[in-house]
């Protein structure tokens, strides 16, 4: 939910039930007042009768709000109010009346006194107050609703800039992320944290991104220029030992020339160099590296399966792919034996390489390690480099031995 | 054929020049971005080798005096990034082609030959060694007229021997030139005999010559002599 709304909806609750509490309240309060009032006034016109039987020794009768009588007995139980209902012959129905009967001594003569007042008009007024109150709350509410949120938005709409710039933050673009300033406090407390934080991921971003260039380029330039020299001696004539020498130097330099290079991939993995750029399937992947590594595969008379339900995609920079694929591949065919098999299976949701091979010592958690190595020359960092392929695409790789060696891929659940 | 060599580092510099000197080429040299700018703007090549990372600015940026002032010329970066973007960056702006370190020389010379052939700078686009002729436009082969049919590997194979030939290749620099990026892979170099067999078979079959000669069983070298 999103911030604006959780205020507003809490908002929204509070009021309305303050609104129902203070309609209900007000309602009670003004009708405690106004009874108060109606019972004053009854009081107040019994001296105005009384005095209107002083005076003129007429008795007063206007039914059915004054009803004076001469009464024989002695008051009892005088003055009392209640609520009486009275046919009103001009309304023609039965009305509800606040009713205040005394029983009063003038001149030695005892009247008992009726005096009424009308409720439902009371009752009536008290609503509509009550009803005006609500009325006039609710357009208050309303109008207030209307202006935070219209604040709200300008208020936010710089953090909400901000934010739409976090996200679409990239580490290896070069612009720098863009904040709009703020007058707030609090967000410029927080656009300062994250200028310093973003700027510190990019300038070391940059800094293992040019390590990573300078280095390829400091070690491949001198390699190259000694594979060269190495190259041109063995066009000289040279007695068998020396040439297997140089030859042997060269397959060293060049070791440490692709060592160096798979160390480069792995920072550059490392360092989220590659962005993903399209839906990989595995699938087509494994094809085409199945089909340019034809060569090795007939070489070794190796029998490939490639069976499949469906397809593994996935979000990935498909350079990356492809040394995935690659490497689980060449993998297989390097640690294989001769006329040996390679089943590739691939389902929605697992890509599964399984290859015969010699009996090894190494486990799930040890085989992906750098540097942990079969019994051929390999450099140890293919499966390691997989490893981190997979790692930073949400990827779960997993090794399992059976009657076969399988490498097998899933979404991270 | 005039070549520039433009490259930062002074030994591999002078490798590259002493083996295209053998080869034919008169070459000329450039250890940096300003001396490189220089020579562009008043001489003419047919080839110019381009390391992009140079001390005193990007050699990508020495494209554009190429484009102005030589526009006969096939341009080949070689670069010590791997990069694919760098790869495409440098296509982009104009080079032919582009080599990634470390490479053979044997691979620098059968690169600069196809471009030469590619840009028509012989005149011809056929190769021939005795009584073996390529035509590299066709990709066919025929051995005294007799035409032999060779797989994509093996017609690659066979034109790399013959552009470096006379020369010891090794089992790593045949296979590198077959299969580029995937060489990683290959700890063993089996699959270059079947396709060598396969050559060696397909020419004798056509009444030609076996000029394949392998030299102390790590080498192979392509030769009359």
């Amino acid at each position: 939910m999103k911030f604006l709304t959780r205020i507003n909806r809490n908002y929204l609750i509070l009021f309305s039930a303050v609104l129902m509490a203070v309609t209900v309240a007000d309602y009670f309060v003004l009708h405690l007042v106004i009874m108060h009032g109606a019972r004053e006034k009854l009081i107040a016109r019994e001296i105005l009768v009384r005095q209107h039987i002083l005076n003129t020794g007429e008795i007063p009768n206007l039914h059915p709000e004054v009803e004076v009588s001469e009464s024989s007995g002695e008051p009892a139980n005088v003055p009392l109010f209640r609520e009486v209902t009275v046919f009103n012959p001009v309304e023609n129905e039965n009305e509800m009346y606040l009713e205040y009967s005394d029983i009063i001594n003038i001149n030695d003569t005892w009247y008992s006194v009726k005096l009424r007042q009308a409720l439902l008009e009371n009752e009536d007024l008290i609503l509509i107050l009550a009803l005006t109150i609500f009325i006039l709350l609710s357009a208050a509410f309303i109008v207030s609703y209307f202006i935070t949120r219209k604040t709200n938005t300008t208020v936010w709409a710089d953090f909400e800039h901000n934010l739409h710039e976090i996200e679409s933050f990239r580490l290896n673009q070069v612009s720098k992320i863009n904040l709009v300033g703020s007058d707030t406090e609090e967000f410029m407390r927080l656009n300062r944290v994250i200028s310093d934080l973003t700027e510190k991921l990019s300038s070391d971003y940059r800094a293992l991104k040019e390590f990573t260039e300078n280095a390829s380029h400091e070690i491949q330039t001198p390699l190259t220029a000694a594979l060269m020299n190495l190259e041109e001696i063995l066009q000289d004539n040279l007695q068998e030992e020396t040439f297997r020498k140089v030859t042997a130097t060269i397959r060293s330099l060049k070791r440490l020339s692709s060592l160096n290079q798979s160390l480069i991939l792995l920072t550059k993995i490392e360092n989220r160099q590659f962005e993903p750029d399209t839906m990989v399937s595995l699938l087509e992947t494994a094809k085409k590296k199945a089909e340019e590594f034809s060569a090795f595969i007939e070489t070794g008379e190796l029998k490939l399966k490639i069976s499949n339900e469906g397809d593994f995609t996935v979000s990935m920079n498909s350079q990356l792919a492809e040394i995935l694929i690659g490497n689980l591949l060449s993998n297989a065919i390097n640690h294989n034996i001769k006329g040996g098999e390679i089943n590739l299976s691939v389902n929605t949701g697992c890509f599964e390489i399984c290859n015969t091979g010699q009996p090894n010592q190494l486990s799930d958690d040890t085989i992906f390690d750098r540097f942990t190595k079969g019994t051929l020359g390999s450099s140890g960092l293919g499966l390691a480099i997989a490893r981190k392929i997979c790692e930073i695409h949400s990827l779960d790789i997993h090794y399992r031995k059976s009657e076969f060696h399988c490498f097998y891929i899933q979404h991270k659940s | 054929m005039k070549v520039l060599i433009i490259e930062d580092e002074v030994d591999l510099l002078i490798a590259i020049s002493n083996f295209l000197t053998k080869e034919g080429f008169v070459c000329e040299l450039a250890e940096n971005f300003f001396k490189a700018g220089e020579k562009l703007a008043i001489y003419e090549y047919d080839i110019i080798l381009l390391d992009i990372s140079l001390p005193d600015g990007n050699g990508l940026k020495l494209l554009d005096p190429v484009r102005e002032f030589q526009k006969l010329a096939g341009v080949i970066i070689i670069s010590a990034r791997d990069s694919i973007d760098d790869k495409i960056r440098g296509l982009d702006l104009g080079a032919d082609d582009y080599m990634t370190k470390p490479f053979h020389l044997s691979e620098l010379n059968s690169r600069i030959k196809a471009l030469l052939r590619r840009k028509q700078f012989d005149g011809t686009d056929t190769v021939t060694f005795n009584e073996i002729t390529v035509g590299t436009s066709g990709r066919s082969v025929s051995v005294n007229g007799v035409p032999v049919i060779l797989t994509r590997k093996e017609y690659d194979l066979l034109l790399y021997f013959i552009v470096n030939r006379e020369r010891v290749l090794t089992k790593e620099a045949i296979a590198e030139h077959l299969w580029e990026d995937n060489i990683d892979m290959a700890d063993n170099f089996d699959f270059i005999y079947t396709h060598l067999n396969n050559i060696r078979k397909k020419i004798r079959l056509a009444g030609g010559t076996d000029y394949i000669k392998t030299i102390y069983g790590t080498g192979y070298k392509f030769s009359d002599r």
